[in-house]
């Protein structure tokens, strides 16, 4: 009976035994900051421009290199991002922008000029949290009010300060997570620019674009690298105030990943400054209108300007 | 692509990025797979004990009904917050799931076998151990394969919602086109090879189940 | 906790509302198409068996594939999230409904005949009252899982709990992460011990040892 009865415990102990096994191996394998690891993970968010630029640095990495990389995938924001490489879920973080990582990641009052923008960001991050961040990748990725042509000709708008007097009548779609933003969020644009819409819908990014097409919100905020602005053709709203501040892209590395391995820090910088403005949203376009998926995209991008045949273009 | 129709759209989109596809689609099922494997290591073990002690049935089974009842969006998220982001939240998420239904059938498939089968193991002389393990278990694995069936489809479904925290899988697929133009054709792409999955392997595994019950038991089935 | 409670208070109460009424709805509709569906398939034996494989077919299709489906279809909001979880609701009560009729003893239904009852009596006296526990597990299994999916309908557009952890892994707040999760889990659980204290109270005390009601 005893006996019995032990055997059942030690099963059942064994069992617990291989499960912790099981997901302790299944986890991250990059542990300790002088054991070189296998697989880097690339965190991206799940904007369009974002996983594109995180698999190019995917095929690069793994053409370059011996590391095998993992993406880890449509996380919600930067704050997510930076998250994760701060509890080491990620390793590099695909897109990082001036403005986002300025006012939210760091806490820092915001600051017009791009180039200090860019300094500080820089410093902090690597002072607070041994994050590296690399050059701009060669475009900026800012917030924009953005109408349909029709409504831009009928309330006759091109900056954001025109919208002030028919504000009122206006319903605007908006990225959830900017209600919320401090620094350069809603309240805070309420204030620089003396006007509130007459309602203001919070819904997931990719969903504002098609709401202005179907003449469901007349104004809406969107990214201005966007594909779809060039498929809906949208007018951009000038930030006549400058409320909205730079949002420079570029890339961020875990300082302890590329301490040790100069190799891999050259590589990261085989992507600076070589994506413009209007090539961003070309390749946004074509992910989200062409029906490519970021890694299709990204991977013809490469191939098409010789990346893999040892050149930058 | 506004000249093409959504089945149109949809194939353009698979004959392009088919290799992705696949990768997702194997990726998705491997974390599924991982999961319900890891809770059957576990709850097999734990459903022959709770066929032995029936005290300890309540408590083990209310647990495991609690963690059923929650919802695998809020599972997924309070687990990220503890595992991190990353497949392994999905995979320990899965092994939650699995839980109910393995130990459930294993208890319930041990407690089914006739006391006549039972008997004549006993009369030939095996040990509890020999009993369990030539006689109880072969009459049971049809039904404790009934409850694997179960937890893997579950498993692919709650593989899909991975994607929001960073797992990959078909998930990102369908995240994908709800954030795209016109993104019906993409969403296609993500969500029918996601529904086959879980639809193919309920039909394999239900015809695997029917294989393995025993002889008398599949024409009752 | 009171900062969360203060900052979102008012938030918690209408999208916990929200969530609720999407899952009524769903569950409603469910059981006007489910029960006289599993009732008219008793009559009907031959397709019954489709019928019910094909519920068992649309019940496996992930949640969020199904839901995302929907979009292309309905577009985002409260519709297309009530259509879907409609359909979820659908096996289970249909399932149970049929199981439920099936199981009555034939030989009560013989003595409504000879009683003079019609087809349409005898299923409103006789057999539907003691299908009813079946039939109420069926509604209650339906029920968690509704409440649970509607967690996942916020993606689409419907609201409910489901928006507090979004936005919490939008913008890593574990304070919405866990604002969500627990009034959603909390609310799952309720729901499911609410229903399940009236299942026992529409099981007959005779019945109450052995109703037929694991359909896990």
């Amino acid at each position: 009976m005893i006996r019995h009865r032990n055997l059942k415990i030690g099963a059942l102990l064994f069992s617990i035994f291989v499960l912790v096994l099981g997901v302790s191996g299944c986890s991250s394998s990059t542990e300790t900051t002088y054991h070189q690891p296998k697989t880097l993970r690339i965190a991206t968010q799940s904007s369009t421009e974002s996983q594109i630029m995180g698999y190019m640095l995917k095929d690069l990495i793994e053409h370059d290199t011996n590391y095998k990389v993992k993406m880890v995938n449509n996380l919600g924001s930067s704050s997510v991002s930076h998250k994760a490489l701060q509890n080491n879920d990620a390793d590099i973080m695909a897109t990082s922008y001036t403005g986002t990582d300025l006012t939210g990641t760091l806490g820092m009052p915001a600051q017009k000029d791009p180039k200090k923008a860019t300094k500080t960001v820089d410093r902090l991050l690597k002072q607070r949290y041994d994050e590296i961040r690399y050059p701009s990748y060669g475009f900026a990725d800012t917030y924009a009010f953005m109408v349909t042509q029709a409504n831009a000709k009928k309330y006759n708008l091109t900056t954001v300060g025109d919208l002030k007097p028919v504000a009122s009548q206006l319903t605007a779609g908006v990225d959830s997570s900017w209600m919320n933003r401090k620094g350069d969020g809603y309240n805070d644009f309420a204030k620089v620019y003396g006007f509130k819409f007459k309602r203001v819908y919070p819904m997931q990014i990719g969903l504002v674009y098609d709401a202005a097409e179907q003449g469901k919100m007349q104004v809406i905020l969107g990214y201005s690298t966007d594909g779809r602005i060039r498929s809906y053709n949208l007018k951009i709203l000038k930030d006549n105030l400058h409320f909205f501040p730079p949002y420079n892209c570029s890339l961020v590395v875990r300082g302890a990943i590329i301490r040790h391995d100069p190799h891999l820090k050259k590589v990261l910088h085989r992507l600076d400054g070589k994506i413009s403005l209007s090539t961003m949203q070309e390749l946004n376009y074509q992910a989200d209108d062409e029906l490519l998926e970021p890694a299709t995209v990204a991977h013809r991008f490469l191939v098409k300007h010789h990346y893999f045949e040892g050149g930058d273009n | 692509m506004k000249g093409l129709s959504l089945w149109q759209q949809f194939w353009y989109y698979l004959g392009h990025n088919g290799t992705y596809v696949l990768q997702q689609f194997n990726h998705h099922f491997a974390i599924s797979v991982y999961g319900v494997l890891l809770a059957a290591l576990v709850g097999i073990p734990l459903g022959i004990l709770i066929s032995r002690h029936h005290h300890l049935n309540g408590p083990i089974i209310s647990i495991a009904n609690i963690i059923q009842t929650i919802p695998s969006l809020a599972m997924v998220s309070m687990l990220m917050l503890v595992l991190g982001l990353g497949d392994q939240t999905v995979i320990v998420a899965n092994f939650l799931y699995s839980l109910l239904p393995i130990i459930k059938n294993t208890a319930a498939g041990l407690d089914s076998v006739s006391p006549v089968s039972l008997d004549a193991g006993r009369g030939l002389g095996m040990t509890k151990w020999q009993l369990l393990v030539m006689v109880e278990m072969p009459l049971s694995v049809s039904v404790i394969m009934a409850g694997i069936r179960n937890a893997l489809v579950v498993a692919i479904g709650i593989t899909a919602i991975g994607s929001f925290v960073g797992a990959g899988g078909l998930g990102d697929i369908i995240i994908r086109g709800t954030n795209a133009t016109n993104g019906g054709a993409i969403i296609l792409a993500g969500a029918l090879p996601t529904a086959l999955m879980a639809i193919i392997t309920d039909w394999v595994l239900g015809w695997v189940q029917h294989k393995l019950a025993p002889h008398t038991a599949k024409k009752a089935q | 906790m009171m900062a969360f409670l203060q900052a979102h208070g008012t938030e918690l109460i209408v999208k916990t509302w929200e969530q609720i009424y999407i899952s009524a709805v769903s569950l409603a509709l469910g059981i006007i198409v489910a029960v006289p569906l599993g009732i008219a398939l008793t009559r009907c034996k031959k397709i019954a068996r489709f019928v019910i494989g094909l519920a068992s077919m649309l019940q496996t299709i992930p949640s969020l594939a199904l839901l995302a489906l929907m979009i292309p279809i309905l577009g985002i909001g409260k519709t297309p999230a009530i259509v879907a979880l409609f359909i979820y609701s659908l096996l289970p009560i249909l399932r149970n409904t049929y199981a439920g009729m099936e199981d009555v003893d034939p030989i009560l239904i013989d003595s409504a005949k000879g009683m003079g009852m019609t087809n349409w009596e005898s299923i409103k006296m006789v057999e539907l009252p003691l299908a009813l526990p079946v039939i109420m597990a069926g509604i209650r299994l339906a029920a968690v899982y509704v409440i649970a999916w509607s967690t996942l309908a916020s993606y689409i557009g419907a609201g409910g709990l489901g928006d507090f952890i979004f936005n919490g892994l939008d913008l890593y707040e574990p304070d919405l992460i866990i604002g969500g999760t627990i009034p959603v889990t909390i609310l799952a659980l309720v729901a499911d011990w609410l229903l399940g204290i009236v299942e026992r109270k529409l099981t007959p005390t005779t019945s109450r040892g052995g109703a037929a009601n694991d359909q896990a």
